[in-house]
């Protein structure tokens, strides 16, 4: 089972090239795909999902190109895209049984399907009812159900935990690690943490460009020993801003905790271990700077 | 002041986003075609067998009689839509929290609709102009003669055709498929309305005539009448706006709408209808109000489970709550359906939704067509059985578009080779559902040719539907062309207008058996341009 994504770009009208020169092998396992926003990751997702074609490069799904066979890869995808609808009138079960059809499946066996997956989006409940109804983190949910009604070889959930309740988007996380065993699962999202709880993989992308493709381990090292905090005086913090890449700030009552990313420490600051947050911000001020030059 | 500030960008907001889409293009080319139409002869106004010399006021009456009697039919077609932009866009609920009231939202909505219209007018106006000057029958040119039509008669219907676009979006009943058939008939009466009792006997119109006349083309025919009565003095009162036809073999001279203070005044009146109908609109108005849209959203009822604050507290309940097992793997052999359970997946989606007499009256057309006698059965009863369905026909090949779900199904395999027939193939099942009992009639009697021209129609029906649906990502336009071409064309059994093939002297199958396969082939082209890999 491999993705292959090799020198892809998208350019939109008006020449604005949303992804260039992209490229990376995917093999089973969680890719977390983290970047800020327009970087251009609902673009990849939508090519990938084969709901936009490429300008330029190719796509393969265990070697089959999309561009002359994107069927190959469609039977065996489940896509949760950013933005997406349902149909008001009809309740969660017959919208996933149109879906299933839709996507092949046989009546008998989507059942089945539905079943477990309505109690895994915990909407057993609500099955009957009609979807006009449905708040934003329901509909969420039936778009989580619909991915993975084909039982996918290649899951890909652009922004998944938008709109869900903190209970829910801690069980989507337990979920995606756990499907990820027998494929591949492409994780997009801004939410660092999301990223952090489940990436096996983790690409890191701007502008359109891939600026890092690594184990969170080793995005982790490349920031290790660089990271410190200490308090401050609230009057202090502009200051300490001017100076210092700030990676986060937190008011206590004894002071402002900063934490910052810097080869040298600061007056009085402690090291303290890197998150992935931490890793990210640097990887994206270090490829900038590198633009900017 | 500052009100007339934020008219004057709301109004302008709302222009500059229609006109920016190619759609405002397909509009002005539409009125570009009119114009060119009535120039080129074939859209002609005549009076027994009598047309004006086209000089700048039998120039200005034609074009201000097209523009106010067929472009007010499509104009509305065109401008509906524009809260309902607001509501998907999401534009509306930052408008609702804004001060601004629902009278002044639904008045700035009319004024809108009203700019895009007048634009078209503004085509016509240009298109007056250069038919008089091209057509050199008298090329001294008339200004107020000649635009006087377009200003005082086309310009005020069109006022009133906005600002009933903008009360028909906010009629819960109206905002859909049905006004779009409701205003087909409305429009008919609103021209009916215009002929005064007086005026149909040949008599001149009472002044209160004039307050009702929607088009302007009732007055103006009778005015006409007076100075073509000076020519012929036999002249048999008849008046004709045709299409194509027979081009008049006499002329005469007129010199123009004779305006007097109680027209004018009847004119500028329509203005005030307009004003009216978009303060009516605003009570109707749910301000984007979600519990006053069709789906009043419930409270989620939360599965009963212990309250939980932030992820930390989410992650130590989840841990008690493992995902192993719960989804069973799919075999392969599970995924492999057959293509009539895509077809009973569109059919249900398609039915999905009506009241029980919805399905009641469909069944009692399918005995109608059955147990009536057979000239009923082909005449009066399947028409009823083919518009009954108009709005299931009409959301065919639009649907992914209206609700968003392109992506999920547009990624699923095969969508070209299987879900679009799928689709079509439910549409025919629908025609047939209504219909059908004729086609048993017919059976019978052995009418075999009838039989040709009922299984033609079948297919050709939600053909049109479903390449509309895909051309142009709405059902309006199929809404708005079927409800005419029902009318005009099988209702009166019009030769080569009458798509249901039931009635010998009107049928044509090959013609209707050619359309339906130019449509589903442009249809099925567009769509493999929507799909990324077809």
């Amino acid at each position: 089972m491999k993705l292959t994504i090799d020198n892809v770009g998208k350019c939109y009208r008006g020449k604005v090239w949303a992804l260039r020169r992209f490229s990376l092998e995917l093999k089973p396992g969680v890719l977390g795909l983290l970047g800020p926003n327009g970087a251009g990751k609902t673009t990849l997702m939508s090519i990938l999902a084969t709901i936009t074609r490429a300008t330029e490069g190719r796509v393969r799904w265990n070697g089959t190109d999309l561009a002359s066979n994107p069927n190959a890869l469609r039977t065996v995808l489940g896509y949760l895209p950013q933005d997406f609808g349902v149909y008001p009138n009809l309740s969660t079960q017959e919208f996933l049984e149109y879906l299933a059809a839709v996507k092949g499946l046989d009546a008998t066996a989507a059942r089945r399907r539905i079943d477990q997956l309505l109690n895994l989006v915990n909407l057993a409940d609500v099955r009957g009812r009609p979807l006009g109804g449905f708040s934003g983190g329901m509909k969420q949910r039936v778009g989580i159900a619909q991915a993975l009604l084909n039982d996918p070889q290649l899951l890909i959930v652009d922004e998944p935990t938008a709109g869900l309740d903190p209970e829910e988007r801690v069980r989507f996380r337990n979920l995606l690690s756990e499907l990820s065993g027998e494929r591949i699962v492409i994780l997009s999202t801004h939410i660092v943490s999301d990223v952090e709880a489940t990436a096996t993989d983790i690409a890191l992308i701007s502008n359109g460009a891939l600026v890092a493709h690594a184990a969170p381990e080793g995005l982790l090292r490349r920031v290790e020993g660089r990271v410190w905090e200490w308090v401050i005086p609230s009057a202090d913090l502009n200051a300490v801003k001017q100076c210092y890449r700030v990676s986060n700030t937190m008011r206590r009552s004894d002071g402002v905790h900063v934490r910052v990313l810097t080869d040298e420490p600061p007056a009085g600051a402690q090291p303290v271990s890197p998150t992935l947050e931490d890793a990210y911000l640097d990887s994206l001020s270090v490829y900038r700077a590198g633009a900017v030059a | 002041m500052k009100r007339g500030r934020v008219l004057w960008h709301l109004v302008k907001a709302d222009f500059l986003t229609r006109v920016r889409r190619t759609s405002f293009l397909v509009t002005l080319a539409f009125a570009v075609f009119l114009g060119y139409q009535t120039f080129a002869g074939n859209i002609v106004m005549q009076l027994d067998d009598f047309r004006g010399v086209y000089n700048s006021a039998w120039v200005g009456a034609l074009m201000g009689v097209v523009t106010s009697s067929f472009l007010t039919l499509v104009g509305f077609y065109i401008v509906k839509g524009s809260i309902l932009r607001d509501e998907t866009t999401r534009v509306g609920q930052i408008l609702a929290a804004t001060p601004m009231s629902k009278g002044f939202y639904t008045l700035a909505k009319s004024l809108g609709n009203f700019a895009v219209l007048a634009s078209m007018v503004f085509v016509m106006a240009v298109a007056a102009l250069c038919m008089q000057l091209i057509r050199a029958e008298d090329r001294t040119l008339h200004l107020w003669t000649l635009l006087s039509p377009l200003l005082l008669y086309a310009l005020p219907s069109m006022a009133f055709v906005a600002a009933l676009a903008v009360l028909f979006e906010t009629l819960p009943v109206l905002r859909g498929g049905v006004g779009n058939v409701i205003w087909f008939f409305l429009w008919t009466g609103l021209l009916v309305a215009g002929i005064g009792p007086e005026a149909t006997r040949g008599g001149l119109p009472t002044n209160a005539d004039y307050f009702h006349d929607f088009s302007g083309l009732p007055t103006m025919m009778v005015q006409m009448r007076t100075t073509i009565l000076q020519v012929d003095p036999n002249f048999h009162n008849n008046f004709s706006l045709s299409i194509g036809g027979r081009p008049p073999q006499h002329r005469f001279l007129w010199t123009g709408v004779r305006w007097d203070s109680v027209q004018v005044a009847a004119r500028f009146t329509w203005f005030a209808y307009a004003i009216a109908a978009a303060l009516l609109a605003s009570v109707f108005f749910h301000r984007f109000d979600p519990a006053r849209e069709r789906f009043v959203r419930r409270r989620e009822e939360a599965p009963e489970r212990p309250p939980v604050e932030g992820l930390a507290a989410a992650k130590e309940l989840v841990r008690s709550d493992p995902w192993a097992g719960r989804l069973t793997p799919l075999s392969p052999a599970s995924a492999k359906n057959r293509f009539i359970s895509v077809v009973a997946a569109e059919l249900r989606l398609m039915l999905q939704g009506h009241r029980w007499w919805w399905y009641a009256v469909a069944g009692g057309l399918f005995i109608g067509c059955l147990a009536a006698p057979l000239p009923a059965s082909s005449g009066g009863v399947i028409l009823a059985a083919w518009i009954w369905p108009i709005l299931v026909w009409s959301q065919m090949g639009s649907r992914e578009a209206r609700y968003a779900t392109s992506s999920l199904i547009f990624s699923a395999p095969r969508a070209l080779q299987r879900q679009l027939p799928a689709v079509w193939v439910a549409g025919v099942l629908v025609t047939l559902a209504t219909g059908g009992g004729l086609a048993i009639r017919l059976l019978v009697a052995r009418d075999l040719h009838g039989l040709a021209g009922f299984a033609v129609a079948v297919c050709f029906i939600p053909s049109l539907a479903l390449a509309l649906g895909v051309l142009s990502g709405g059902s309006k336009f199929f809404e708005a062309l079927y409800t005419v071409w029902w009318y005009t064309g099988a209702a009166h059994h019009l030769r080569g207008g009458d798509f249901t093939g039931t009635v010998a002297s009107s049928s044509r199958p090959a013609l209707y058996l050619a359309l339906t396969v130019i449509l589903l082939a442009a249809c099925w082209m567009r769509r493999r341009t929507q799909l990324a890999y077809a």
